[in-house]
């Protein structure tokens, strides 16, 4: 029933849509500057859209240009200036872009052109921020939570070196979501030892929306949305592709990516590929005075994608596996309270470590494979028609540190618990032609999954979901002002199955949700550097099923948790106003939001502890309140000498439970992040060579609800990084190398979103040289 | 008409992925009939000085996993002035036979560690008289020696800690605990 209906408002959508679309209006900008190989400006550089040769700018005296009015898709941008070689440029227009050109007096030396486009996500009016450049390089090797946490209003949530999850706006966990090539990624992302099952290399675009993106995304999009893309597959012929080489000290990790890319010709012009694997494999890391004892990781990912494209249609197909195996540090074992108390009195863990590459109970290991069909029709008025189909498995089992007590030998090698997540979902969506200053897109996505847990021990009922939702979003641009409104409904269907503890006899539960969703902003240019963004959007979030019904020992908090099966939705409004100033020497970010959440789902202690045969456990039962988040997430570049840049970055975030009038536990502390940057343009046989120095500060929290937590939050810190790096063309090849040196300064610190500062320090001093090689 | 057959052939699509799937979820996998849970911690005392003199003490929660244990049973009363020889005893009774899994716990015994912990007010001293197979051999504690005092009653903590690295045979805040339960113990 659900699917008709979906499909029924789809047509309806689609046919009001239909009528309105007539040709093709076109509304973005594309700006930047022209330089001599000395990074000079040029005067009187003529840069054109050769496609549309109406349009077109000549350089001021500042080597700058504006292009207005550009279209939406491909096109190529050429800049010729007297006495110079002339640039080319392919770019895809979906949003603003900045393009650099880079000419050379030389003939016969290759002119270079930077374009650094702004990507508008679906929603324009939602902040977002991009992971982008030399920031991008050097977050590869990293997990995906650690690489976010280069981005202001960043953090992570972790569970020791191994485990980190993304933190957006202070929310983590089943209030982000993860795009993967468009996919709403779908595990098991409830727990907070539960990383994101993805592999960062897939992507050479990692977007993330900061705030309120139900609209476009669905439900559980309350704190944001983070999205990687690979690039677009290859539009000339021949092979080419990207290594990686990793290694870093501290852990003695190894990491080595390859990605390899075609298109094809003759008769079967118009197919591209691309194969693309990551291996990674970490022993234990190391703090500045000790091992950590069984933190190794070993991870193998691969992806593979295939397209064509003929006339209006566009095919594509894509896979990707993730198959990790992570240690869990053997000093946060806890099985019960006093255990736990024990571990947090000691100032180093009790079991002295070696190095080792050896994994050992306990672990977890987690698989996670998606395959998608996508299917393009672009329309001769520029619209676009995309369809896409996607099925993915999520596996996550856990192998406790001590084994079960059983005589049969087959059990022991069994996991305690596993989850098995199989999702089918599709996505239709009508992207508009921009007309008139009007541009928008019309959806419907739906999607079924079901959860199978097997376990010796009981932790979360099986369930099936069917879930449906149909979303509208329309822009209108008017010189300086863009205005943007959406709206989306959601239907959740979701049965429970369980077993009696005293009959075993299997039961369901059915239960329904459903939900609309709202947006509504503006952007306005007050001057070609200064922009403003608001924004009003809603989100919503069904509770997950271990909210509802988990009932047993969390081992790794020890705790006791009770979920609450008559729990509700949450719902959240936030509202979040963006300055953005874009100049030459200075580029400064502010953001600042006010997130209200209605029927905030968390974990309250309960005044009675639960006695068990293991012990006495303190009691967790899942609530909800109203509560709300704020903040605000800073970022400066200012070039004030010339080859010099400072850069700052400060995230701030606030969280106040108004029903119990107490501040809200684990909200990520304040943090400054303040560095300069040494940079020339080439220095003998090195391109773009710099050296950079930062430090990070974070305070310690203080605003916590008092007698909740095992132990007070830690100290602030200070630490220190430095990075030194070059591009250079070994054989035409384009090769990049960074030598990062984090925490130089070895300082020993506990960070208050790591689960594991209970037990042990954050890790050291780690060297790490990375090099890409483009073929 | 051509968006209409797009718009056809998507959701038919979308509806073959739908259901080509299987619902597995249905059926809840039932306990793991071969996974052993313990439910009760048995203690038999045997009088040194005359082995007709025996006394015994169960603690048991047969749902190990809702807080509500069986404490009838969960008390002992021992002479005073008096050694008894003291095993101790993990069970499943959730099976049928019920199973013993202090056998597992003395295969494993290199990794386990028994601890007695009795109150202040309790005059009792205990000491382990079982090695497990370590080289040097170190206490275990599924045997021990209760050595009683004078008149005096209290709680007597039993604990077997899960120690897979580190166990020294006198150290219980290493590893994880496996089972916490106390006793009420009179000497009289």
């Amino acid at each position: 029933m659900v699917r008709f209906f979906s499909a029924t408002v789809l047509l309806v959508l689609f046919c009001l849509h239909a009528v309105v679309v007539r040709a093709q209006d076109c509304v973005y900008r594309i700006s930047g500057t022209v330089t001599d190989n000395q990074r000079h400006p040029l005067l009187g550089a003529v840069v054109r859209i050769e496609t549309d040769s109406t349009k077109g700018d000549v350089t001021d005296t500042s080597g700058k240009f504006t292009i207005l009015n550009a279209c939406q898709g491909h096109l190529m941008l050429t800049c010729k200036a007297d006495g110079f070689s002339t640039a080319v440029a392919h770019i895809h227009i979906d949003g603003n872009n900045s393009v650099q050109f880079v000419l050379s007096a030389d003939k016969n030396q290759l002119h270079e052109v930077v374009v650094n486009g702004v990507r508008m996500q679906d929603l324009h009016t939602v902040s977002h921020t991009e992971l982008k450049g030399l920031a991008l390089l050097q977050s590869r090797g990293k997990s995906l939570g650690e690489a976010l946490k280069m981005l202001p209003g960043l953090n992570t949530i972790q569970t020791g070196p191994t485990i980190a999850k993304p933190v957006i706006h202070g929310l983590h966990s089943n209030r982000v979501l993860l795009l993967n090539n468009g996919v709403r990624q779908e595990g098991q992302q409830w727990g907070s030892e539960h990383a994101p099952e993805i592999d960062p290399f897939v992507a050479n675009r990692i977007n993330v929306v900061k705030g309120a993106a139900s609209v476009r995304y669905g439900a559980d999009a309350i704190g944001g949305v983070v999205l990687l893309d690979p690039d677009p597959l290859p539009i000339n012929k021949g092979i080419s592709g990207d290594a990686y080489l990793i290694g870093q000290s501290n852990g003695r990790m190894g990491t080595a990516s390859m990605s390899l890319q075609g298109k094809l010709s003759e008769k079967l012009a118009g197919v591209a590929w691309r194969l693309q694997g990551t291996v990674k494999r970490a022993g234990n890391f190391s703090t500045p005075n000790y091992f950590l004892k069984n933190t190794g990781i070993s991870e193998q990912d691969f992806s593979a994608s295939v397209g064509y494209k003929r006339n209006g249609w566009e095919v594509a197909g894509y896979y990707s596996m993730f198959n990790t195996k992570n240690g869990i540090f053997e000093g946060a074992h806890a099985g019960n309270i006093t255990d736990l108390y024990a571990a947090f009195s000691r100032t180093r863990p009790i079991t002295q470590s070696v190095f080792s590459y050896n994994i050992g109970r306990s672990y977890q290991r987690v698989y996670h494979d998606l395959a998608k069909a996508t299917a393009i029709y672009r329309f001769a008025n520029e619209g676009k028609l995309e369809l896409n189909i996607a099925r993915q498995k999520d596996l996550r089992e856990e192998f406790d540190i001590s084994l079960p007590f059983t005589k049969d030998p087959e059990l022991l090698k069994k996991p305690q618990v596993s989850f098995q997540l199989k999702t089918h979902s599709a996505e239709l969506v009508y992207t508009q032609p921009s007309l008139n200053g009007f541009s928008g897109n019309v959806g419907v996505a739906g999607n079924t999954q079901g959860n199978v847990f097997r376990g010796i021990r009981y932790l979360i009922p099986n369930f099936r979901t069917y879930s449906g939702g149909a979303f509208a979003i329309e822009r209108y641009t008017y010189k300086r002002l863009t205005i943007e409104a959406g709206a989306r409904y959601d239907y959740r269907w979701q049965q429970v199955y369980q077993r009696n503890q005293s009959t075993l006899a299997t039961y369901h539960t059915t239960l329904e949700f459903s939900n609309i969703t709202a947006t509504g902003g503006a952007i306005y240019r007050l001057s070609d550097q200064l922009t403003f963004t608001g924004n009003v959007g809603t989100a919503w979030r069904a509770p997950s099923v271990n909210e509802l019904y988990i009932h047993g020992v969390h081992f790794s908090d020890a705790s006791y948790q009770d979920g609450d099966s008559t729990l509700g939705a949450e719902r959240s409004l936030n509202t979040s106003v963006t300055m953005s100033y874009q100049s030459t020497k200075l580029r400064a970010t502010i953001d600042v939001y006010n997130n209200i959440i209605g029927n905030y789902i968390y974990e309250t202690p309960q005044a009675r502890p639960v006695t068990l045969l293991s012990g006495t456990f303190p009691a967790f039962k899942f609530t909800q309140d109203n509560v709300a988040i704020r903040g605000v997430d800073a970022s400066v570049q200012y070039d004030f000498l010339s080859h010099f840049t400072l850069q700052s970055r400060a995230t701030i975030v606030r969280g106040y439970n108004h029903t119990a009038k107490d501040w809200l536990i684990y909200m990520p502390a304040d943090r400054y992040e303040n560095g300069l940057v040494f940079n020339l343009h080439e220095f003998g046989f090195m391109e773009e060579p710099y050296l950079s120095v930062e430090n990070v500060s974070v305070l310690r929290q203080d605003r916590v609800p008092p007698g909740i937590d095992y132990a007070p939050p830690p100290a602030g810190y200070s630490i220190f990084n430095a990075s030194t790096g070059f591009t250079t063309h070994i054989r035409k090849h384009k090769t990049q190398l960074d030598f990062t040196v984090s925490n130089f300064t070895n300082a020993a610190y506990r960070e208050y979103l790591d689960r594991f500062r209970y037990y042990a320090d954050n890790i050291g001093i780690n060297f790490i040289v990375k090099t890409k090689i483009s073929f | 008409m051509k968006n209409k057959s797009i718009i056809l052939f998507s959701v038919t699509i979308a509806m073959l992925a739908w259901n080509s799937c299987k619902k597995d979820e249905k059926t809840v996998a039932p306990p793991d009939p071969e996974n052993e849970v313990i439910t009760t911690v048995k203690l038999v005392a045997t009088n040194a000085a005359d082995t007709t003199d025996v006394v015994t003490a169960q603690w048991k929660d047969l749902t190990p996993n809702d807080g509500n244990p069986d404490l009838t049973l969960a008390a002992m009363t021992l002479k005073k002035n008096a050694t008894y020889n003291v095993a101790v005893t993990f069970l499943d009774e959730t099976k049928s036979p019920v199973e013993d899994i202090t056998e597992e716990v003395q295969e494993r015994s290199n990794f386990h560690l028994v601890c007695y912990t009795p109150a202040a007010s309790l005059n009792v001293a205990v000491q382990r008289t079982d090695l497990d197979n370590s080289t040097p051999q170190m206490p275990l504690g599924l045997k021990t020696r209760f050595t009683t005092g004078g008149a005096s009653a209290g709680a007597l903590q039993v604990a077997l800690h899960h120690q897979p690295s580190g166990k020294n045979g006198t150290d219980c805040s290493i590893g994880s605990t496996d089972v916490d339960v106390n006793f009420a113990v009179t000497l009289q």
